[in-house]
C-alpha cells in the first residue's frame, strides 16, 4: 500500500501542492486528472522520486519513507513509464531493462549476454512483447518501447520485496486505439503485481480504466470519485468549476476590433512535422486566444508565425504580403514581436541591462553606421520604464535581477518600442504573482487599444477567455472550434474543455 | 532587488586588476628594480604581440566559444609577411590581414553554420594554416631583409619621448577592439549571444552572421599579433609564434572573461595579459626555469576556469 | 523505416569505404603504395597512434573529450625511460616493471583529468587541454628539454622483432584493441559509457553514477595513453617531450573520421581503428606519391570538419559553442 499524507510543495512564489491526500491500495488503479498547472507533474515528481516534497509524509506499506532520487523510488517499488521516453535509444533493449543493475549478471568482470537476454525476455513476456532483446532500442516502435519501459519498470518486482506502483504519463497520447486497447487489458492484468497511478487528459480512458479518481485542481484534491460513479461532465465541471473575475481580466476595456483592418493571415498552412491544416486570421486590435492542452500544437503555430519554423504547406500574409522566407529577423523585420514561454531562457537576457535588452530587437533603430547611439538607447529605456512602471533603480541594472513582472514588462517594451504590431504572447503570465499578472492584463489592453493584434497562448482557461475577443480551440494540431468572445457573452470553462480532450 | 549583487559577485569583478596589482608589490617587494618605469615599458612593449592575439581571442571566447586556431594562424602570418615583403612593402601587412580574417571566417562558417564544436573548427583550421605556412615557408626559417623591413615597417620599431611605437600601436588596437565591443552593433551582439544566445535568436537576429564576424576578427588580430612578431623578428618561420596559445588563453581568462562568455572583455584582457607578463618575467627573475612557466600557466588556467565560470549557463557539463 | 534503416547501415560502412578507396586511389598513382612492406610500415607507425586514439574513443563516447594526449604521452614517454634506465636498462631484468609503472601514471593522470572535469565542473575540453600543457611542461622540467636513450635490445624488438613481416609492436596494438573492445562491449563500465553518451539525464535517473563513470573513462583512456607513450618510445628508441607532438590532432582526427560520434554514444574502437588507418594511410600515401608531408595537417583539417559535418544531425543540436 502506498500513501501520501497532507504534502505540500512551494516553489519560489507558488504553492503548487496544499496538502494532498493520496491513497493506493494493492493491485488498485487510480486515475489521476486536473487542468494544465493544477499540480499533476509535481504530485507525480513528488511520488516517483524526482522532486522532494517540504512537509507531509510519503508511506510505502504504512512506513515513511523519504525519495531523494528516482532510484531511490524504484529500490522501494515505485517505477514510472514516462510519456516522454526514458530509453536511452542507442542501447539495446536488454540494457535498457537493466540499466544500473547489471551486477547479477557479471561474470569474472564480463557482461554474461546470454544470462542477460534470458533475464530480459522474461520481463519482456509479462507486457507479451515478442521481440530479441539484444534490439537496438532504436529501431523500435513508439509503442513498443512503451511496453519495455513498461518491463523495465516490472523488473523491479524480483528486486522488491513488496508489490509495485507503477505510474503511467499519458500513455496513451500517441497510441492507435488497438495499442491502447492492448495496453488496458495489459494493465488489468498485471494488477496482480502492481497498483498503477494513471495519468490522462482523456477523461473516457480515466472512467473506463480506474477504480478510483482523484481530482486535482489548483494544487490540492478537490474530490475522490468511484468510477462507477463518475461521469465526464461532473468531472470537468470539478477540474475547472470556478467564476471568471470579469474585473480581473479587464473586461470593460475590452472594445471590438476593426474587421478590416487584417493584420495576419494563415491559408491553410501545415506547420512542419505534423499534417495539420491551420488557417486564421488576425486584426488590428484582435486577441485571439490559442486554447488547447498541454501538446496539442500550439506552440508550433506560435513558432512558424514568427519564423522559426518554416511551414509545409500553405502561405502566411502579414498585412496582405505573402512571406516567403522565414526565419525570426524577417518576422521582426515585418513587425511580429514574439514574448516567450520560457522568459529566463528566450525572453530576457540576464547579464545584460535594460536598455541592452530593450534595444536588442532594434538595434538598427539606434546605430548609425554599426556605431551605437548609446544616449538614445537610455532615452528610449528611461522612457518606458515610466511608462510601464517598471520597478527599477536606472536603466543601468542587470535585468537578470528584475522579478519576474518587471522582467516581462522589458520583454513587453522591447516588442512595443520597436513598433511591433503583431505580438506573439506565449505564457506571459507564467510564474508572475497575481499584481505583476494584472499589469500584464493592462498592457494587453493598452495594446488593442493601440492598434495591435495579439496571438495569446494563456496560461489558464480563464486567462485565454477573459482576454481573449476570440478563441481557437486546437487539439491534435488542427482548430476545432472558433468562439466568439465579446464582453458579457464568454463561453464557459466546459464550453471550451469539451472541444479540447 | 534591483541591481543587488552579492559581496563575492562584486569583488569577483575588481579580481583581475587586485591581481595584478598584488603580483608587482610582490615581485617589488623582491626586487624594486622591477618597478622602475624602464622596466615596466619593456615588460609591457615585450607582450605586445601576445596582447593582439589575447584581444582577438576574447571576441570568440566573449561569445561563449573558443579559438585555438590563433597560435598557427599567426604562425602562418610571419611566414606571409616576410614571403610578401619583398614584392609588397607596407601591402604585405594588408595581405596578411586579409589572410587571418579569411582563416577566421572559416573557422566561423564551420562553427556557426556547419555546427562543428568551435575546438574542433578552430583545431582543424588551425591545422590548414600550420600546412599553408609550412608549404609558403618550405619549413625553413625566414629572414627579412633589413631595408625593406625599415622601410615598410620601421613606423612600428621606432620609439617616441622613450615610448616605443609598438606599444602604441597595440594600445591603438586594443582601442579599436575596445570600441567594437561597447559601442557598436557587433559588440553588443557578441555580447548578447554570450549572455544568452536564445534571447537573441528570439530577437530576430541573425546569430551566424555574428559568430562569424567574431572569429574573422579572432583571425585577424591573430594574424597582427604574426605581423607584429615577425616585423620585430625580422623573420618568419612556422613555429616562430610556438607558445603562444595557452599565455594567451590565460590571458583571457584571467582577465576575467569566463569561458561561458557574455561578461569581461577587451579591457579585461589588457589587465590579464599584464598579469600574464609580471608573472612571466618574476619568474626570470626569481630564476624559475622557463619550463615551470607552461605548468604554472597551465593550473592557472584551471583556476581561472573554475572560478569565472558561469555554471548556471552549463546544464550538463560535457 | 526501412529505408532510413538502409541509409543508417550504408552509413556506418562509409569509414571502410573511403580507407578502401584510399588504398585503390594510391596505388592507381603509385604501384608501390600497395606492397606488403609498406603495409607493415603503415602498421608501424599506426600503432602509438591507434592506442591513443582508442584512450580517446572512450572519452568521446561518453559525450566528452580529452585533449590531454600530448602532455600524458610526453610524460609517460619520459618517466618510462627513467624508470627502465634507473630499473637496470633491461626489459629483461627489473626493467619490465617500467611498463606496469607507466599505465599507472597514465592513469593517475587521467584521473586527475576526470577529477578537475567532474569536481570543478569544467567542460572537458578545456580541463584537459590546460592540463596537456601542464604535462608538457612537466616532461620539459623533467628531461631539461634533453632526450633519452633507450638502448634495451629486448625493448626495441617491439620495432625490430618482425613476425610474418609485421613488427611485434603491431601485434601487441592489436591485442590491446581486442582488450579495449572486450572493456567496450562487455563490460559495464563499457556499456555504460554508451549509455551516459546516450542520454547523460536518463543515466542518471536511472541511477548510474555518471560523475564516477566520467572519471573512470578518463582513468582508462590514460592507461591507452600511457600504451601509446610505450610504443612511441619502442619505435624511435627515444624518449623526450617531442614523443607526444601531433598526437593531439592525429588521434582526434582519427576517431572523428572513423566515425564515433562526437555528440557520444555511438561508434567505438573498431570504428577508430579504420580511422587512425585512414589517416596513416594518407600520411603513408601522401609521402608515395611524392607529396611533401606537411600537407598532412591541412588535409586532416578538412576531413575532420567534413566527417564532423557528416555525423551531426542538425536538427537536434539547437546551439553549439
Amino acid at each position: 500500500m502506498f500513501e501520501l499524507q497532507n504534502v505540500e510543495k512551494r516553489y519560489p512564489g507558488v504553492h503548487v501542492l496544499k496538502g494532498v491526500d493520496l491513497k493506493i491500495g494493492d493491485g488498485e488503479i487510480i486515475g489521476l486528472v486536473g487542468e494544465n498547472g493544477a499540480g499533476k507533474s509535481t504530485l507525480m515528481k513528488i511520488i516517483y522520486g524526482a522532486v522532494q516534497h517540504d512537509a507531509g509524509n510519503v508511506l510505502v506499506d504504512g512506513v515513511p519513507v523519504h525519495f531523494r532520487t528516482p532510484r531511490d523510488a524504484m529500490q522501494m517499488g515505485v517505477g514510472m513509464v514516462y510519456q516522454e521516453q526514458s530509453l536511452i535509444s542507442n542501447l539495446t533493449v536488454m540494457e535498457n531493462i537493466f540499466l544500473g543493475f547489471e551486477k547479477p549478471f557479471i561474470r569474472f568482470g564480463a557482461i554474461n549476454w546470454k544470462r542477460m537476454s534470458e533475464a530480459a525476455r522474461k520481463q519482456l513476456r509479462k507486457v507479451k512483447l515478442d521481440i530479441n532483446p539484444a534490439t537496438i532500442t532504436s529501431r523500435l516502435t513508439f509503442s513498443q518501447r512503451q511496453l519495455v519501459e513498461l518491463a523495465k519498470v516490472l523488473a523491479l518486482e524480483e528486486r522488491v520485496d513488496g508489490k509495485l506502483v507503477i505510474l503511467l504519463d499519458e500513455p496513451t497520447s500517441v497510441l492507435s486505439k488497438d495499442e491502447i486497447e492492448l495496453l488496458f487489458s495489459l494493465v488489468r492484468e498485471l494488477r496482480r503485481r502492481a497498483s498503477f497511478i494513471f495519468v490522462s487528459h482523456r477523461l473516457d480512458e480515466i472512467i473506463d480504466l480506474s477504480d478510483r479518481i482523484y481530482v486535482l485542481k489548483d494544487g490540492a484534491v478537490v474530490d475522490v470519485i468511484s468510477a462507477d460513479e463518475a461521469q465526464i461532465e461532473t468531472i470537468q465541471k470539478k477540474m475547472v468549476g470556478r467564476e471568471i473575475n470579469r474585473e480581473y481580466y479587464r473586461e470593460n476595456r475590452q472594445i471590438p476590433y476593426n474587421k478590416d483592418d487584417v493584420l495576419l493571415e494563415l491559408d491553410h498552412v501545415t506547420v512542419a512535422g505534423r499534417e495539420n491544416d491551420v488557417s486564421l486570421k488576425l486584426h488590428a486590435g484582435e486577441v485571439l486566444a490559442l486554447v488547447g492542452v498541454e501538446g496539442s500544437g500550439r506552440e508550433p503555430i506560435l513558432r512558424t508565425i514568427f519564423g522559426m519554423r518554416k511551414p509545409e504547406k500553405g502561405t502566411v500574409s502579414i498585412r496582405g504580403m505573402t512571406v516567403r522566407s522565414f526565419s525570426a529577423s524577417q518576422s521582426v523585420s515585418h513587425g511580429v514581436g514574439y514574448i516567450p514561454r520560457e522568459r529566463k531562457i528566450e525572453g530576457i537576457a540576464s547579464g545584460m541591462n535594460v536598455f541592452e535588452n530593450m534595444t536588442l530587437s532594434q538595434m538598427k533603430n539606434y546605430s548609425k553606421g554599426g556605431m551605437l547611439d548609446i544616449a538614445a538607447e537610455r532615452e528610449l529605456a528611461r522612457d518606458w520604464i515610466r511608462r510601464l512602471s517598471i520597478k527599477v533603480a536606472s536603466e543601468n541594472v542587470d535585468c537578470g535581477n528584475l522579478s519576474g513582472g518587471n522582467q516581462q514588462k522589458v520583454v513587453l517594451a522591447k516588442w512595443r518600442s520597436g513598433g511591433s504590431e503583431i505580438i506573439l504572447l506565449d505564457h506571459p503570465t507564467r510564474g508572475l504573482d497575481i499584481g505583476a499578472k494584472e499589469d500584464v492584463y493592462e498592457m494587453v489592453r493598452d495594446m488593442s487599444v493601440d492598434g495591435v493584434g495579439i496571438i495569446l497562448v494563456a496560461d489558464t482557461l480563464e486567462e485565454a477567455i477573459g482576454l481573449s475577443h476570440t478563441i481557437a480551440v486546437i487539439k491534435d494540431g488542427e482548430i476545432r472550434k472558433w468562439f466568439n468572445c465579446q464582453p458579457g457573452a464568454k463561453p464557459s470553462l466546459y464550453d471550451l474543455i469539451q472541444h479540447m480532450v | 532587488m534591483n541591481g543587488g549583487l552579492t559581496y563575492t559577485e562584486r569583488m569577483r569583478r575588481h579580481f583581475p586588476w587586485i591581481t595584478l596589482v598584488s603580483a608587482l608589490l610582490l615581485v617589488g617587494m623582491t626586487d624594486i628594480n622591477f618597478l622602475s618605469p624602464e622596466n615596466l615599458l619593456n615588460l609591457a612593449t615585450d607582450i605586445v604581440p601576445l596582447l593582439v592575439m589575447a584581444v582577438g581571442m576574447t571576441l570568440v571566447i566573449y561569445i561563449g566559444s573558443i579559438d585555438l586556431s590563433s597560435q598557427s594562424i599567426a604562425n602562418m602570418a610571419t611566414v606571409l609577411t616576410t614571403i610578401s615583403l619583398p614584392a609588397l612593402g607596407v601591402g604585405s601587412g594588408l595581405l596578411v590581414i586579409a589572410a587571418g580574417l579569411l582563416f577566421g571566417a572559416i573557422s566561423g562558417v564551420v562553427t556557426a553554420r556547419l555546427k562543428v564544436p568551435s575546438f574542433i573548427s578552430t583545431l582543424a583550421v588551425g591545422g590548414i594554416a600550420l600546412s599553408v605556412g609550412q608549404f609558403a615557408s618550405g619549413q625553413q626559417a625566414l629572414h627579412m631583409d633589413a631595408e625593406q623591413r625599415k622601410h615598410a615597417f620601421g613606423w612600428i620599431m621606432g620609439t617616441t619621448a622613450g615610448i616605443p611605437h609598438e606599444l602604441i600601436v597595440a594600445l591603438a588596437i586594443v582601442a579599436v577592439a575596445w570600441f567594437i565591443q561597447n559601442r557598436m552593433t557587433a559588440g553588443r551582439t557578441f555580447k548578447a549571444i554570450g549572455a544568452a544566445e536564445p534571447v537573441v535568436v528570439a530577437s530576430g537576429i541573425r546569430v551566424e552572421r555574428y559568430k562569424i564576424l567574431a572569429f574573422a576578427l579572432s583571425g585577424m588580430f591573430a594574424a597582427i599579433a604574426g605581423l607584429m612578431f615577425s616585423v620585430r623578428l625580422s623573420g618568419g618561420s612556422p613555429t616562430l609564434a610556438e607558445g603562444f596559445l595557452l599565455p594567451a588563453i590565460v590571458a583571457v581568462l584571467v582577465g576575467g572573461t569566463p569561458l561561458t562568455g557574455g561578461v569581461g572583455g577587451v579591457t579585461n584582457t589588457l589587465i590579464g595579459t599584464m598579469i600574464v607578463a609580471v608573472v612571466r618575467s618574476s619568474m626570470l627573475y626569481l630564476n624559475i626555469p622557463a619550463t615551470g612557466q607552461q605548468i604554472f600557466f597551465g593550473l592557472v588556467l584551471i583556476v581561472a576556469i573554475a572560478t569565472t565560470i558561469d555554471r548556471s549557463k552549463l546544464r550538463i557539463v560535457k | 523505416m526501412n529505408q532510413f534503416l538502409a541509409m543508417e547501415n550504408f552509413r556506418k560502412w562509409i569509414p571502410l569505404l573511403v580507407l578502401i578507396g584510399l588504398a585503390l586511389f594510391f596505388t592507381a598513382v603509385n604501384p608501390n603504395f600497395l606492397s606488403f612492406r609498406n603495409f607493415a610500415r603503415i602498421a608501424i607507425s599506426a600503432s602509438p597512434a591507434l592506442m591513443v586514439a582508442v584512450g580517446v574513443t572512450f572519452v568521446i563516447l561518453m559525450g566528452s573529450i580529452d585533449l590531454s594526449m600530448e602532455g600524458t604521452v610526453a610524460v609517460c614517454a619520459v618517466l618510462f625511460a627513467l624508470m627502465l634506465n634507473a630499473l637496470g636498462g633491461s626489459i629483461a631484468g627489473w626493467g619490465w616493471m617500467a611498463i606496469p609503472g607507466t599505465l599507472f601514471v597514465g592513469a593517475i593522470l587521467g584521473a586527475i583529468n576526470g577529477l578537475i572535469h567532474v569536481q570543478l565542473k569544467i567542460p572537458s575540453f578545456m580541463a584537459s587541454l590546460s592540463l596537456g600543457f601542464v604535462g608538457i611542461g612537466l616532461s620539459l622540467l623533467i628531461t631539461g628539454g634533453n632526450r633519452i636513450q633507450i638502448e634495451d635490445p629486448i625493448f626495441r624488438s617491439l620495432l625490430t622483432l618482425r613476425i610474418g613481416g609485421f613488427a611485434l609492436m603491431s601485434y601487441a596494438a592489436l591485442a590491446a584493441l581486442l582488450i579495449a573492445w572486450f572493456i567496450q562491449d562487455n563490460t559495464t563500465i563499457g556499456r555504460n559509457f554508451y549509455a551516459i553518451g546516450g542520454g547523460e539525464d536518463l543515466a542518471r535517473s536511472s541511477g548510474l553514477n555518471v560523475g564516477k563513470l566520467r572519471i573512470t573513462g578518463f582513468v582508462v583512456a590514460g592507461i591507452f595513453f600511457a600504451l601509446g607513450a610505450i610504443f612511441a618510445v619502442a619505435r624511435l628508441g627515444i624518449a623526450e617531450t617531442e614523443t607526444g607532438r601531433n598526437f593531439m590532432f592525429v588521434s582526434v582526427t582519427s576517431v572523428v573520421v572513423g566515425g564515433t560520434a562526437l555528440r557520444g554514444g555511438s561508434g567505438g574502437v573498431w570504428n577508430t581503428l579504420v580511422g587512425v588507418l585512414i589517416v596513416n594511410v594518407i600520411g603513408n600515401g601522401m609521402v608515395v606519391i611524392g607529396l611533401p608531408d606537411y600537407f598532412q595537417d591541412g588535409v586532416l583539417g578538412l576531413l575532420v570538419i567534413a566527417a564532423v559535418y557528416l555525423s551531426t544531425d542538425r536538427r537536434s543540436l539547437s546551439f553549439v559553442k
